[in-house]
């Protein structure tokens, strides 16, 4: 019992995290339809962003991650300026790939820059747990849901309660109308592509202190990030975080109580269940096409 | 018909022309090496890489081998088996090196070695620890590093003062993870000792808490932990998260215990580690000069200290494969590989020799590499108390 | 006239410089890039199948490669089975593997069966590392043994050259026979539109369903010949980097067209090995990232078709 508590406790932290990355990506691969496989890789560069800002230049630890963010979002911004505006009107494989491109130039650049010795950002934070009951848990993490839970909240005030989000949402749901309406069709995709990145990046700068900070840190990311996005509905905050939280408590169990070796199995099963009864996620309301 | 150059003939032959370009130098002694330098143990590569590049200038400030200077052609294997046996064919084929040292990560040295065979050409293995390597009957594979089994061998002698009773094992799900757990958990069932829980974990995962928390209610007085050394940081401190109150044993070699107190901190504090090199005392090691002398030149070169427990690696394999270019006093392949049968010579990790290991008429070279334990305390590599004299 | 008869001659001077290559390439690190590049070619035009024709997106094209080299590996090593039938078997599993997506590909569409698909890679990667009596784990398969057709062994590069060209060479033909039939014509108008194509009378369920059995088959004899030129099967051949580069050359070649996958498994073979000589290490991921994207930035549909409208506009 002890044991399934704790390890309930560890799903749910870990399904945060999931959410985290969730979100930004619901955003770029949900509504804006890009395949976008360097997701991972702002995920990196605000997890490196953090650390240069909070070990290198000792400022504190949340304007550092406050500097993440805001590079991740710059970045996203000049890349939807400079690689997928150019290719808007070719298929999604074209973009797709192009994502790929920037996944492995931007990867092994990271190596050139930083090299590849794992770094660890400071935060502070005491290391020491705090202990309920059975349970325990690590000050850091609380900080990190606490933080996941207020971002998930507050993407969803944006997309569904403001000007800026119904432009968002009407642009990617009928782009000649959105046009013909007054929108400027062109910022709004650079807009939220940044608004996505910066999400991204966000993951990183709270996910690095917890966790490590090299190179290839954002592959398995981006996996995660995928696999919330379509458990949860494309397009969905409220179904990412669900998702997330699903996909780390069966991880979670499925490590505990069946075998570690097939971890990341329970999560692909999971997907592959959920899709056959439900073929557009847990969470997607009708009408939604992919 | 156009249409049908273009699309084909052009940019097959340009691309061919590519690379066909480039003439190879006959001049120097040329030495492959393939290590991870990208991908996710980037950066154990890199050392293994330092290490070697120490190893070359020492011997070329010497004069050489034989009057000629030594090079090292380097390729990246990506941590990838199937680049690494692509790098090994380009080295061999295009490049024409007689010797090679690899591959770090043992899948990647299992990828390679039909290479060898098949063009015969000797590789000097520095790192891995699987066991198939030298027992699958590649008469050209010659390893410096222990097998899991040395590795627990040598730990066996300090069974008693550890007082181990039940330990759990925590490795990476590859060959090397899934060798050292049989390989230790043979040792310790030799000695009484009962075992828990056996967890594995994917090479990049990051969240253990799951298998921590099983680790937890198995009731073990310690646990052995074989990964890189990124993973026994994350392990470290999650296990400290949860309270995990165990006597830790990192196995392999590439834990860097200097990383480890800078990464994890006070969560590395008492925990154990068996090394091959100790360059936080190298008088301590069989040849304190030549230690001393490393630990001098690496940190003269500004490359990071916690890199030398894996920087070593570099210069006893390009040490050795020198050696053996002396001795055979020609650089081809057969030649070479006979004498490295013939070498015996004291390294950074202890004398190096080769002994025959795997099915008789196709035996591979395995050294006796020096084992050794040191424990984090206070914020620092030491050795155990029970060894402090 | 004039055209075939040019047309002709250009098809027997590429035959001849395909069948001539190991005498005047005869350095065995050029072979081993060309059969990596022939291999790579099948499990390219294998993917175009899905990609180019049917526009289903599989990123777990690697499963089937892996199923194939496993399977084939397998039975040459506890079965004693000789490699044709081995490579028979290969396909056979792969397709069957195949047949199971292909029923998931009717319910799902787009995003959704993009992540069905790489879901399903993952979980036969990770039985090939779990699954220990039977994968021998993350140890890999060694030993296994040469291709063997009729008493004649594939041993030398040479030979395995032949034996990858051939194979190469008859999946070509199988794609240029399916896509210019009239199930051809049904996967490109299923692609186009599948509301309109089922009311003209496609059937999107058989047509879907073969398409993938026959684009995994493909890919797992290519992992039945991979296996036996390696003569080392291990859990990596399930890896998504494998899916990533076949992806990388469909599109990039060209998809949707018949000589696209084969232009981009060849360059996209050699670029890296290219960019070994000319740069050193650090740059030669970098570089080939950035020219993936100035790739698709001006050439959008993939190199073939630039080079045929180039063509068509002089």
């Amino acid at each position: 019992m002890e044991a399934f508590l704790q390890h309930l406790l560890n799903g749910l932290l870990l399904g945060g995290t999931y959410a985290l990355l969730g979100i930004g990506l619901t955003l770029i691969f949900g509504l804006m339809n890009v395949v976008n496989f360097a997701h991972g890789e702002f995920y990196t560069l605000g997890a490196y962003l953090t650390f240069a800002a909070a070990s290198l230049l000792r400022v504190n630890f949340v304007l550092a991650i406050a500097v993440a963010i805001l590079g991740g979002s710059l970045l996203g911004a000049l890349c939807e300026r400079v690689l997928l505006r150019p290719l808007r009107g070719e298929s999604i494989d074209t973009t797709m790939l192009v994502m790929i491109g920037l996944w492995i130039a931007t990867q092994n650049g990271e190596l050139l820059a930083w090299g590849g010795v794992a770094k660890s950002i400071p935060h502070p934070f005491p290391t020491a747990p705090i202990v309920i009951g059975p349970v325990s848990v690590a000050p850091l993490r609380l900080f990190v849901l606490a933080a996941v839970l207020v971002l998930i909240a507050g993407s969803h005030v944006l997309i569904h309660r403001t000007r800026l989000g119904v432009a968002m949402r009407a642009t990617f749901q009928d782009r000649e109308t959105a046009a013909l309406m007054g929108i400027d069709v062109g910022g709004i995709h650079t807009l939220t592509f940044a608004f996505g990145s910066g999400l991204a990046a966000a993951a990183g700068a709270l996910l690095g202190p917890i966790f490590l900070v090299y190179p290839s840190m954002g592959d398995l990311a981006a996996l995660k990030a995928f696999s919330v996005v379509i458990l949860g509905g494309l397009g969905n905050f409220a179904g990412a975080t669900l998702g997330g939280v699903i996909l780390g408590i069966a991880e979670e169990l499925g490590a505990g109580y069946v075998s570690s070796g097939y971890r990341d199995a329970v999560g692909f099963v999971i997907i592959i269940l959920v899709l056959l009864v439900r073929p557009s996620g847990l969470f997607a309301r009708a009408g939604r096409v992919g | 018909m156009r249409r049908w150059v273009l699309t084909w003939i052009a940019p097959t032959s340009l691309a061919l022309v590519i690379v066909s370009a480039g003439v190879a130098q006959q001049d120097p002694i040329k030495i492959g090496v393939i290590a991870p330098l990208s991908g996710p143990v980037a950066a154990s590569g890199n050392y293994v890489r330092m290490g070697a590049e120490i190893a070359r200038d020492w011997i070329n400030a010497r004069g050489g081998v034989h009057g000629r200077r030594v090079a090292l052609l380097v390729e990246d294997n990506k941590s990838d088996p199937k680049e690494a046996a692509g790098a090994a064919e380009k080295l061999i084929a295009r490049d024409q090196v007689p010797v090679l040292m690899g591959a770090w990560g043992s899948s990647m040295t299992l990828a390679a070695m039909p290479k060898l065979e098949e063009y015969g050409v000797p590789m000097v293995v520095e790192t891995s620890s699987a066991a198939s390597i030298t027992k699958r009957g590649n008469p050209w594979v010659f390893r410096i590093s222990p097998p899991s089994e040395m590795e627990a061998l040598g730990l066996e002698k300090y069974l008693g003062a550890l007082g181990i009773r039940q330990a759990d094992f925590m490795a990476v799900n590859t060959d090397w993870g899934r060798g050292a757990v049989t390989a230790f958990g043979d040792m310790l069932r030799r000695h009484n000792a009962g075992i828990g829980a056996v967890e594995f974990m994917d090479q990049a995962a990051t969240d253990m808490n799951a298998q921590l928390t099983k680790i937890r209610g198995a009731g073990g007085d310690t646990l052995f932990l074989t990964t890189s050394v990124e993973q026994i940081t994350l392990v470290l401190k999650q296990a400290q998260e949860l309270r995990v109150a165990r006597r830790i044993i990192t196995t392999g070699g590439s834990s860097s215990p200097s990383q480890l107190v800078k990464q994890a901190g006070a969560a590395a504090e008492d925990s154990y580690h068996i090394v091959f090199f100790m360059p936080w005392f190298p008088e301590a090691m069989p040849d304190p000069n030549l230690a001393k002398a490393f630990v001098d030149e690496w940190t003269r070169r500004g490359n990071p200290f916690e890199g030398l427990t894996e920087g070593f690696r570099g210069h006893d394999g390009i040490a050795t494969i020198a050696e053996a270019i002396r001795i055979a006093s020609r650089a081809e392949p057969q030649a070479i590989r006979e004498a490295l049968w013939k070498v015996s010579l004291m390294g950074l990790n202890g004398p190096i020799k080769f002994e025959k290991d795997g099915p008789a008429g196709r035996e591979s070279g395995q050294s006796r590499p020096s084992i050794f334990l040191v424990q984090i305390k206070g914020g620092k590599a030491a050795l155990p108390a029970f060894l402090r004299k | 006239m004039q055209h075939g008869v040019a047309r002709r001659s250009a098809i027997v001077l590429l035959a001849g410089l395909l069948l001539t290559t190991p005498f005047w390439l005869p350095n065995p690190y050029h072979l081993h890039i060309l059969i990596m590049a022939g291999i790579f070619s099948i499990l390219a035009l294998s993917l175009n199948l899905l990609l180019g024709y049917t526009g289903l997106l599989s990123l777990g094209h690697a499963a089937f490669f892996g199923i194939g080299a496993y399977t084939s590996a397998l039975l040459a090593l506890k079965a004693e089975w000789p490699f044709v039938a081995g490579f028979v078997a290969a396909v056979m599993l792969a397709g069957g593997s195949g047949y199971a997506i292909g029923r998931l590909a009717l319910r799902l569409r787009g995003a959704y069966f993009v992540l069905v698909t790489i879901s399903f890679a993952g979980v036969a990667s990770l039985v090939s590392v779990n699954w220990m009596e039977l994968t021998n784990g993350p140890l890999g398969l060694p030993g296994i043994p040469a291709a063997e057709v009729a008493g004649f062994v594939f041993r030398t590069k040479r030979a395995v050259y032949y034996l990858v060209l051939a194979v190469a060479g008859l999946a070509y033909l199988v794609c240029r026979r399916l896509v210019r039939s009239r199930m051809g014509r049904a996967f490109v108008a299923l692609r186009e539109n599948e509301a309109l194509a089922a009311s003209v009378g496609v059937d999107g369920a058989r047509h879907l369903g073969l398409a993938t059995v026959i684009s995994a088959g493909m890919a797992g004899g290519a992992g039945s010949l991979y296996a036996h030129y390696t003569r080392f099967v291990s859990p990596e051949v399930f890896l998504f980097s494998y899916t990533v580069t076949m992806v990388i050359m469909v599109v990039a070649g060209g998809k949707g067209t018949l000589a696209g996958p084969i232009v981009g498994a060849v360059i996209f073979t050699i670029l890296p090995e290219a960019l070994r000589e000319a740069t050193s290490w650090q740059w030669q991921m970098l570089l080939y990232g950035v020219l993936l994207i100035l790739t698709l930035l001006f050439l959008p549909r993939g190199i073939v078709p630039a080079l045929t409208a180039w063509r068509d506009r002089r």
